[in-house]
């Protein structure tokens, strides 16, 4: 009987006590989150003083990315930078990422409200899955609130990972505006300035006999070399940089001829400079043949030589040529 | 005498061939279509041309067109180079007085065929200056066939490159003139020559650097002489003098980078002179000679330093991809195939020649040589480019052949010569063999050169694109005419001061064949204005309207190909309408809204849903998807894209249908007046039955 009178007070006891409970609990979470937040701040904060972009596991990833409480935005690379991944195309994307991390990190404007990350897929294979992602490398923005949104993965399909790009984005998706500082690539003014000191140096050992300078078959060769590259469309390589060769996934066969007429490939365009090269040579063998004062016989066989250089590798030129160009009629 | 007489009356008759063979194969248009001036650059100079000689020169030089750029207009005789329409004008008006009465049209259509005869007579003389005369017969051939010259100079094709080509190579010749014969007289020739140049052609520029870089490296190579003193200060003075006479020029010569190494290498040149003068004067040579290197490195990283921003330019052109150069195809680099095709085998026989020139070196061939590097760089960077390789190419790969040929075509050299002077006398019998063998595999190499140029010229370099052509399985033609039916309904259907909206490609055509006001043409030197275009045709139809009230259209004109597969139509180029546009109006449109998510850009039904209710967009397909073309494919089947469109129920509250060519390939729209007024979407004031009069003091808030 006593148990059951009691058993309303104990009731309205045990209430009181839940309410309070739950009301120091609420208070003690506000604060406990208050003090989360700081400390993953404070945290995160550590982190990129000491690297420009934070190396980040799928825990990492889970507490400090994915976690609400957050007042910070987080910009994330997924990429596969090991070697045995062979993704050269994360190698490059990183050194872009890198740069606009670094100029984020000692810019003037640099705050806690954006962080630069990483997640590479051998330390976080688990968070890829998580998020349904099959391709690497993807720039995703995670905002201080909310989920992200489709715009939140950057269209590197289509804009491509120059830093000056993801900056924009950047500044798209969190106002935060980031100038892009280059580290100034000074290598090409070392290799001229090497070069210069080299060429003066060997100008300086051989002051006493700069015969050298006049040899016309020196300056003929380098006259050649630059025609030469430019025939075969080096230039064309270095604006465009295209791959050195083809290898078809299908059947593994390597093909070094583009088959369109619009593009060509590294290799292709060596093979033309070498096809140029034998038929210009075998046009000065045939003068050389006529116009030297050797033995009969070795200048008929330069002759010949020369006169097979030019027809055979112009042959052979003008297949490749058709190859290449649909609808050319002639052989 | 009589030798001398027969050789002169061959070179002669065979220079006239080479112009008869090179004239005559630029012919191809005009023989299957017509006597039609091509694509769209010679349409402005065409009708600049017509301007000229219905009003006169001082007319055309004062001349303000208010039909281009409206509501901007453009100052035509200052942003023109002269050139081209100064000598169409002059022959009309000679052909004229002589009671030929030739219509202008006709003039500008065969002027480049004429004078690429011209420029295998220059390109004959500066080979025979640089060489011997057979190189140069050889390589007058050359030139008057090659594609990478006839590719700019067909008939109907009537561009500055046409005549400026005569003017570059005449140009040279005088200058290595003048610098054999150190003569006042060829200088000023060699001048006079610039001046046309300059007149005709921005590609003067590459002239006013490579003369300089000729004497710089002559002077390098210790072969400074009074006759490249002379040379060199005349043609300075004078030919800059001349070339600021231009408009279009003006103080340009003394003020841009591109200019400057001339100006230093002028002042080197003088310092140079003076040191000599003194040298002649004082004793110590030791010291002179110490002078005189420290000098001359000075001035190289002088010189290096001037022209480098001179060199960039072009390279920053090609690399920075601003949507609207980035847009037009011939800045491209070039691949190898180009080369190729445009020289077939004098690209792989004219290091040889080169060889040639720098073995057996003299002031001239220096100049040839730094010419040749100089051309196949620029060529390489951009493919228009390839236009000033090819004189230098067909003159080295003419050496070459000709030293060949020389030695082993020289049968009756025998019977003068001695004896031991011919190569293979010894065992004649095989020797004549090999010579036969070597001279029939070079002439055969020739042959399938001629035979490529032609076949090239006759399908790469002989489509108007006014007209198009297309072939049925039997061979039979059928002729295109849309453009020009569109463009003369505009000229008889339309009020006179109508204003036309288009993409700039159209600008030129629709100024010159309708005769109508144009918002932006194919001078793109407005690029706010062309995105402003760009924004009202990838902008919704409401939005667009806006735009096309500010700008007081009256109609629109789009190229559409869905009907008969023309790939070259405006859905084609419209992400480059989009990417401009975005260029001056981020906040308005952006590229990625044309796109599916997967980052594709498709007309059907995937496709996104901006891109479906553009205006370029409805405009292309309005009433397109009634209409089947053929029983295989559904209707509103596009055939450029291969894909059912996506929005085929397409209305237009703006804009109406005014017209639609033959096969639909121009479609113009009529864009409404607006309604008398404006309905107001607001409801009627209420005025209150009933209000107690309230002093303005007390809230005076309720009548603001």
């Amino acid at each position: 009987m006593a148990v059951f009178k009691g058993f309303p007070l104990n009731l309205l006891f045990a209430s009181i006590l839940l309410i309070l409970l739950l009301c120091i609990q609420s208070g003690g979470g506000q604060k406990k989150k208050e003090n989360m937040l700081a400390e993953k701040v404070e945290q995160m904060m550590e982190w990129s003083s000491r690297r420009s972009v934070i190396r980040m596991n799928g825990d990492k990833f889970r507490r400090f990315v994915k976690a609400p409480p957050r007042n910070y935005s987080v910009i994330v690379m997924f990429t596969a930078l090991q070697p045995q991944r062979q993704c050269s195309v994360c190698r490059q994307a990183n050194e872009e990422y890198q740069v606009l991390a670094n100029s984020w990190r000692y810019s003037s404007a640099f705050s806690n409200k954006l962080f630069f990350t990483v997640v590479d897929y051998d330390e976080g294979a688990d968070v890829f899955q998580q998020l349904n992602m099959n391709s690497a490398p993807t720039f995703m923005h995670f905002p201080a609130k909310g989920k992200p949104k489709r715009a939140d993965t950057f269209d590197l399909q289509r804009i491509g990972f120059a830093s000056e790009q993801l900056a924009k984005w950047i500044a798209d998706r969190t106002d935060v505006q980031i100038r892009v500082f280059r580290p100034p690539n000074y290598s090409g003014t070392i290799a001229l300035a090497l070069l210069v000191s080299l060429v003066g140096g060997l100008l300086y050992l051989r002051r006493n006999n700069l015969e050298f300078i006049y040899n016309k078959t020196g300056w003929a060769m380098a006259a050649l070399c630059v025609v030469f590259a430019m025939t075969s469309g080096q230039m064309w390589n270095h604006i465009r940089g295209p791959p050195y060769a083809h290898k078809n996934p299908q059947n593994g066969q390597v093909s070094y001829i583009h088959g369109s007429s619009q593009a060509q490939f590294v290799a292709e365009s060596h093979i033309i400079l070498l096809l140029n090269a034998a038929i210009t040579m075998g046009m000065v063998l045939l003068n050389e043949a006529a116009t030297s004062k050797g033995d009969v016989g070795k200048r008929r066989i330069i002759c010949l030589v020369g006169l097979g250089l030019v027809v055979f590798f112009f042959s052979f030129l003008l297949s490749i040529f058709r190859s290449k160009y649909h609808g050319y009629p002639y052989r | 005498a009589s030798v001398s007489g027969f050789l002169s009356l061959l070179s002669f008759t065979i220079l006239f061939l080479a112009w008869l063979a090179g004239f005559s194969s630029r012919l191809f248009a005009v023989i299957r279509f017509e006597s039609i001036i091509h694509e769209f650059d010679p349409w402005f100079n065409y009708r600049s041309t017509h301007h000229l000689s219905t009003n006169g020169f001082y007319e055309f030089l004062n001349w303000f067109d208010e039909r281009a750029w409206y509501p901007l207009g453009r100052i035509v005789g200052g942003t023109v180079y002269p050139g081209l329409m100064v000598t169409a004008g002059l022959i009309h008006y000679i052909l004229n007085l002589l009671h030929v009465t030739v219509h202008i049209r006709d003039v500008c259509v065969f002027l480049a065929p004429v004078f690429s005869g011209l420029t295998a007579v220059s390109t004959f003389l500066l080979t025979r200056e640089l060489w011997n005369q057979g190189a140069g017969l050889l390589a007058a051939c050359f030139i008057a066939i090659v594609p990478g010259y006839i590719s700019r100079s067909v008939a109907g094709s009537f561009d500055n490159e046409g005549i400026a080509i005569f003017a570059l190579q005449f140009t040279y010749y005088l200058w290595v003139k003048s610098v054999k014969t150190g003569s006042v007289f060829w200088t000023i020739g060699c001048c006079l020559s610039y001046f046309y140049m300059v007149s005709a052609w921005g590609g003067y520029v590459f002239i006013i650097n490579l003369i300089p870089l000729h004497v710089f490296v002559l002077l390098l190579m210790q072969r400074f002489s009074r006759r490249l003193y002379i040379a060199y200060s005349t043609f300075y003075i004078v030919g800059l003098v001349l070339s600021m006479q231009i408009p279009f020029v003006g103080f340009q010569p003394i003020r841009t980078s591109e200019h400057m190494a001339a100006a230093g290498v002028f002042a080197l040149l003088q310092a140079y002179a003076f040191l000599q003068y003194l040298k002649d004067r004082l004793t110590r040579q030791e010291f002179q000679t110490l002078f005189f290197l420290g000098v001359s490195l000075a001035a190289g990283v002088v010189f290096l330093t001037l022209t480098k921003p001179s060199l960039p330019p072009l390279l920053r052109y090609a690399k920075i991809h601003i949507p609207i150069i980035a847009s037009v195809s011939e800045h491209q680099p070039t691949t190898w195939v180009s080369f190729f095709f445009d020289l077939h085998i004098l690209v792989c026989t004219f290091p040889a020649g080169l060889w040639f020139c720098i073995k057996n070196i003299n002031d001239e061939r220096v100049f040839v040589a730094l010419y040749a590097i100089s051309a196949v760089y620029f060529a390489g960077v951009m493919v228009r480019l390839m236009l000033t390789l090819t004189p230098v190419v067909c003159m080295l790969s003419a050496i070459a052949f000709s030293s060949v040929f020389e030695h082993y075509l020289g049968d009756d050299m025998k019977r003068e010569n001695p004896i031991k002077q011919h190569p293979f006398y010894p065992v004649k019998n095989s020797s004549v063999y090999s010579k036969l063998i070597v001279t029939m595999l070079m002439l055969m190499l020739l042959m399938m050169f001629a035979v490529h140029c032609t076949w090239v010229t006759s399908n790469a370099y002989s489509s108007p694109s006014v007209v198009l052509a297309s072939y049925n399985h039997d061979g039979s033609r059928n002729i295109l005419d849309d453009f020009r039916e569109a463009y003369y309904w505009l000229r008889q259907n339309t009020d006179e001061h109508a204003r036309v909206m288009s993409w700039w490609d159209y600008g030129y055509q629709i100024a010159g064949m309708a005769n109508r006001t144009t918002l932006v043409d194919n001078n793109t030197w407005n690029n706010s204005h062309i995105a402003l275009v760009g924004k009202a045709m990838s902008s919704n139809e409401s939005a667009a309207y806006e735009i096309m009230k500010s700008l007081d259209v009256d109609y629109v004109l789009i190229i559409f190909g869905g009907v008969i597969g023309y790939s070259g139509d405006d859905i084609n180029k419209f992400l480059w309408m989009v990417r401009i546009a975005e260029g001056e109006h981020p906040k308005d449109i952006r590229e990625s809204d044309y796109f599916t998510p997967q980052g594709e850009f498709r007309v059907d039904k995937a496709g996104s849903p901006t891109l479906l209710n553009c205006l370029m967009y409805k405009m292309s397909y309005y009433r397109f998807g009634e209409m089947q073309l053929d029983f295989r494919t559904p209707p509103g089947f596009d055939r450029t894209r291969n894909a059912e469109i996506g929005n085929k129920d397409i209305r237009l509250k703006h804009l109406e249908e005014a017209f639609t060519s033959e096969h639909w390939l121009v479609r113009i729209y009529r864009v409404k007046k607006q309604e008398n007024r404006q309905a107001l979407d607001h409801k009627l004031r209420n005025i209150a039955a009933k209000q107690k009069y309230t002093s303005k003091k007390v809230l005076p808030s309720r009548f603001h």
